[in-house]
């Protein structure tokens, strides 16, 4: 069977790749004809070509080259602009970091202001009230040894009249024991009310 | 996706249905000879001045590449969008980078890339339809006939106008002309030639060295275009073989016919993958960067 195979196909390869049999040109015979229409329909195809498909395809391609180009270029700007935008917002904040910052110091200081304003006039307000008081209690204490005075005065009269079984007139007594109970000291009474 | 899936399988299990056909036929005795499915036998004869111009299975893959190149590409260039939104976009993209970033950018200054993009990007695109088209089974075999609902049609068959030699040559003609156009234009016919001797060449040795690069210029003819044009009908043979062809000529029975179809099916499809997801685009590739470089050398101040 090789042998048959051999003898079947191996002329014929042989043929085929030297071409000098007659009658197996059909594999390498040039025809002036085929070559003609080749060129011809070359021609054409590269006439056609030149005229409707690479200026589309080259025109597609420059657009597309434009628009890299100019997104780029608009890439580039935002992101300057961003990065402005973003100097300057780190700006305002440090800025409104320290204003933040001044008012409350401020306010503190308010605060204390106000704190020890109050205090003081808190103070003076007691003070205030204190002396108020104690002139009220003087006031007080005044009144009531007047009031005493006067008492003691009207039972020395009624006492006296008692043991003497005289009156004096009224008002002959009074200055006697006016003149009596002036001697009398009642600052002890008092200073003891004022410690 | 999965109906695209469905699609391509539906596809491959027709192409290679399609290839396998004579296994259950060789029965018929039909005289089968592989290089009938490169013949070009003329569908519409057409004679200009003596040449032959008529059309043909190679000529009408011309047209197939030619038209699939303009509508392709011409149609998705026209609804581009700078925001991608379909996937045709993408794909043209990538080819149009590949061409212009790659091949023409990627070997020669700024303004011989400008100059020289609507011919290289023209040339890849083609060669690459020309390579494509090639593995798609169309009904282009004129010898034979398949009787389908009543109607004689030509067989399925896959052909390549890249697996004639006339087009490789013709476009390898074109840069081969365009390149020493470009190196005269740059330094005038003496400046140019004188340019093939490298510089420290002096006195004797000048006119062999200048042979031999005549020579390697003359063969860079065969080089460009039977690297291309081998490549392709090399990977159109292997899958003839493999799809069958194989096990045609060796007519081992039915038990042998079977087994060795199955295995070179499964070789087939392997081959096919390769041709399609690889060789031709790889090609397509080459022979365009090549055509770059060799431009780029004819205008380079040192050789």
């Amino acid at each position: 069977m090789p042998g048959d195979l051999l003898n079947t196909t191996m002329p014929l390869l042989v043929a085929a790749t030297e071409g000098a049999d007659e009658g197996l040109s059909p594999l390498v015979k040039v025809v002036p004809g085929l070559m003609i229409w080749t060129i011809l329909a070359f021609g054409v195809a590269m006439l056609v070509l030149k005229k409707y498909a690479w200026p589309p395809i080259t025109k597609m391609l420059d657009e597309r080259q434009q628009l890299i180009n100019d997104s780029i270029t608009s890439a580039e700007k935002t992101r300057s602009e961003a990065d402005l935008l973003l100097a300057d917002y780190r700006q305002r904040l440090t800025e409104a970091r320290e204003q933040a910052d001044e008012i409350i110091s401020r306010a503190r200081k308010a605060a204390e202001a106000t704190k020890s304003e109050a205090t003081s006039a808190g103070q003076e307000k007691r003070e205030e009230l204190v002396e108020a008081a104690r002139r009220d209690i003087e006031a007080e204490t005044r009144k009531a040894l007047e009031d005493i005075r006067k008492e003691v005065a009207n039972l020395t009269v009624l006492a006296t009249e008692r043991v003497t079984r005289k009156s004096l007139t009224e008002a002959d007594q009074k200055q006697l024991v006016e003149e009596a109970l002036r001697e009398v000291d009642f600052s002890s009474l008092a200073g003891d009310r004022n410690n | 996706m999965n109906r695209r899936w469905y699609a391509l399988a539906t596809w491959l299990t027709v192409t290679f249905g399609a290839l396998f056909a004579p296994v259950s036929a060789f029965a018929s005795e039909v005289e089968f000879s592989p290089d009938d499915e490169f013949a070009l036998p003329p569908w519409i004869e057409i004679n200009i001045f003596g040449i032959d111009m008529s059309i043909n299975k190679a000529v009408f893959y011309i047209f197939l590449a030619t038209v699939l190149t303009v509508a392709v590409v011409s149609l998705v260039a026209r609804r581009m969008k700078v925001r991608p939104e379909s996937r045709s976009q993408t794909t043209v993209e990538l080819a149009y980078s590949l061409m212009k970033d790659n091949i023409t950018d990627g070997n020669l200054d700024p303004k011989m890339a400008a100059r020289w993009f609507p011919f290289i990007g023209t040339l890849f695109l083609f060669i690459w339809f020309s390579n494509m088209v090639g593995y798609i089974p169309l009904p282009v075999n004129t010898e034979h006939t398949m009787n389908i609902a009543g109607l004689e049609i030509p067989s399925f068959a896959l052909y390549a106008a890249t697996a004639n030699i006339s087009m490789p040559l013709v476009l390898t003609f074109v840069v081969w002309i365009s390149y020493h156009v470009e190196g005269i234009r740059a330094k005038g016919l003496v400046g140019y030639v004188r340019g093939w001797v490298p510089a420290g060449v002096e006195g004797f040795m000048v006119g062999p060295i200048l042979v031999i690069e005549v020579i390697s210029h003359l063969v860079r003819l065969i080089s460009l275009s039977v690297r291309l044009f081998a490549n392709i009908l090399a990977g159109h043979l292997l899958l003839l073989f493999m799809g069958g062809g194989l096990v045609i000529l060796l007519g081992l029975g039915f038990v042998g016919s079977t087994i060795l179809g199955l295995a070179t099916g499964v070789l087939a499809v392997a081959f096919f993958l390769f041709e399609i997801g690889i060789v031709a685009t790889l090609q397509a590739f080459i022979f365009c960067t090549l055509t770059a470089i060799y431009l780029d050398g004819a205008v380079a101040e040192e050789h």
